[in-house]
């Protein structure tokens, strides 16, 4: 989904990765650069988030800008990582290794749960 | 050594400056001896509103329209803004990016989002060169680095992911613009940007007597030299505009041609006539004449096919034409023409001196006159502070020396002892010639009378002359009752 220069900027529209006819629950759009050590981090955050406490209700792209650079310009990304909430709206914006757990849940909107 | 050379004046070698990228920011590359350094960071620093964004994007703007491609990150507006901002200062982005000549691209971390670990500007860097090798971009600006800079909440980190995109972007050769905002005052909030550039230049913006005077300093030029003073700049509808005094002084030129007064006897006391060329300064206090005498000679130079630019600092066209009417003398002829005479008219309030200097000197480029008369440099000084007045006459002064164009300024005056003066300042020397108007009382009557102080490079009559002005024009004699002279009218051609 190509962002139409005419178009006026809205929140929502800006990040053009984020389709909203997805069925699942949560949209999410991971932002890497290559392998450094803070897209590792947040590529293993994510997938167990999503194992674990988002099993079967989200969806996920991964976007290396390293090899997607226009993917960043259209998004108007600036640091890696950073993770695009597209669904549920409204658009969130994580940036970060997603170590912090408990930030990530908050942004989530996710009910913290005990281990 | 060769014994040959030896009494021969020594010539100083040319200093190997560094390359550089042309700006074509008209006075700018005057400033900078050529351009931005090439290949290497400078940096725009300056107060919030003074322009820095503006001469990022016409260096942009400019070299994409001669073929260097250009990326422009923004940190802090949006890409529509940057566009729509650049439009208002009268430039296309959008023609140049459907060419691929120009790129905007807007980065940001919104102000809501959420931090959950560490993160690097490893995506930016790759962005910027992905889009730079698509496009063959060898010019980048990054708008806004504090903005950038402001994201990493640790000061040691902010100054390593700096040094990460500098060195990148050195290392792929690329001419790179940094825009950062200073506190009022001038205090950097990032000084240590300033050892990381080659060149840094800082935008200062001050209201001076509730005119808003706008400059621009070179701070830092490593490997080059540069004009080091502080010098004006406006934001014109084309872009911005420098005017940098010329480091060599106006010198006296050898003048050959005269060119007539408008007055015979007047042209007989300056030993037949002004010099073609030179400049010419007539003082004297309000109501004295001065307008009567700046007309003469400008309806006797146009006369004859010379055009002249009349600059009006203190009444409006109507009055002027009226004023003249009154001495027998018609403007309306030649201004309905418009080839042989033009009068630009303002308040002095009206625009910073800069302002006005970029009118008179467009106007010129536009007209091409042969002379030029400003009605009155006195009116200057209200442009804002008392030196501006000294600082557009020196101006125009070495503008017209450069072009052979003669001056004529008119100068008002309370006192007599401030002939030579304008605002306090010393001119005589930038003038050739000085004539001084004064009253004088004889038969309880108030007199007007006519002296030439001072005519370079001619043999001038040193008396004192009446002046009389009655509806067939300006008239000249020596004293009443020595019989040497009569008066003798202007011949009206």
């Amino acid at each position: 989904m190509d962002l139409d220069p005419g178009q006026k900027d809205v929140t929502m529209t800006n990040k053009s990765e984020c389709s909203f006819d997805s069925p699942a629950q949560y949209h999410l759009v991971l932002f890497v650069a290559g392998d450094g050590l803070n897209s590792s981090i947040a590529r293993q955050n994510l997938a167990s988030l999503c194992e674990n406490e988002l099993a079967g209700r989200c969806r996920v792209n991964i976007v290396d800008v390293l090899e997607d650079f226009s993917a960043a310009a259209k998004n108007n990304i600036l640091v890696t990582p950073t993770l695009l909430v597209c669904k549920p709206e409204p658009v969130v914006t994580i940036i970060g290794n997603l170590s912090d757990r408990e930030k990530v849940r908050a942004a989530l909107n996710l009910k913290e749960v005990k281990p | 050594m060769n014994p040959e050379n030896f009494g021969a004046p020594a010539r100083s070698p040319e200093i190997q400056s560094i390359s550089k990228a042309p700006t074509a920011i008209r006075g700018l590359d005057v400033i900078l001896k050529g351009g931005f350094p090439l290949g290497r960071t400078t940096i725009i620093s300056g107060t919030a509103g003074t322009g820095k964004t503006v001469m990022a994007m016409e260096f942009l703007l400019r070299g994409a329209l001669e073929g260097h491609a250009g990326l422009f990150i923004s940190f802090e507006e949006r890409a529509e803004d940057v566009r729509a901002n650049a439009s208002a200062m009268g430039m296309n982005p959008a023609v140049l990016e459907e060419q691929s000549k120009l790129k905007i691209i807007h980065a940001e971390v919104p102000a809501d989002a959420v931090r959950t670990g560490d993160f690097d500007t490893r995506g930016l860097l790759a962005m910027i060169e992905g889009h730079a090798n698509l496009m063959g971009a060898k010019r980048i600006v990054l708008d806004a680095v504090d903005f950038l800079m402001s994201i990493f909440e640790d000061p040691g980190r902010e100054r390593a992911e700096i040094s990460i995109l500098l060195n990148r972007l050195r290392d792929l050769a690329m001419t790179t613009i940094f825009t950062v905002k200073a506190e009022p005052g001038g205090r950097k909030i990032y000084p240590f940007l300033d050892f990381m550039a080659d060149c840094v230049l800082f935008l200062d913006q001050r209201v001076d007597e509730q005119v808003r005077t706008r400059r621009l300093n070179v701070l830092k030029y490593r490997g080059s030299d540069f004009l080091s003073n502080e010098h004006p700049y406006s934001l014109t509808p084309e872009g911005l505009v420098l005017l940098p005094i010329p480091s060599v002084l106006p010198g006296e030129s050898s003048f050959k041609k005269r060119v007539s007064s408008g007055n015979d006897e007047l042209d007989r006391i300056m030993g037949g006539g002004y010099f073609m060329g030179s400049c010419i300064l007539l003082t004297g206090p309000s109501g004295i004449g001065k307008t009567s005498l700046a007309c003469t000679f400008a309806q006797s130079a146009y006369n004859r096919g010379e055009k002249v630019l009349y600059v009006d600092f203190e009444v409006c066209l109507e009055t002027l034409v009226g004023a003249m009417q009154s001495i027998g003398l018609d403007l309306n002829p030649a201004l309905d023409s418009d080839s042989r005479l033009r009068v630009l008219t303002g308040m002095p309030e009206s625009a910073g001196a800069q302002e006005h200097l970029i009118r008179i000197i467009d106007e010129m480029t536009r007209f091409s006159p042969q002379h030029l008369v400003v009605d009155a440099i006195s009116a200057c000084r209200r442009m804002g502070s008392g030196k501006t007045a000294f600082d557009l006459l020196l101006h125009l002064i070495t503008e017209c020396r450069a072009k052979g164009i003669t001056c004529f300024f008119t100068n008002q005056i309370r006192n007599q002892e401030h002939l030579i003066q304008v605002s306090g300042l010393g001119i005589s020397s930038m003038v050739d010639t000085i004539i001084a108007l004064e009253y004088f009382l004889e038969d309880q009557r108030m007199n007007r009378r006519l002296m030439v102080i001072k005519s370079r490079g001619s043999d001038h009559s040193k008396d004192f002359y009446r002046l009389d002005l009655s509806d067939t024009g300006v008239s000249l004699s020596r004293d009443t009752g020595r019989g040497d002279w009569t008066l003798t009218p202007d011949k009206r051609t």
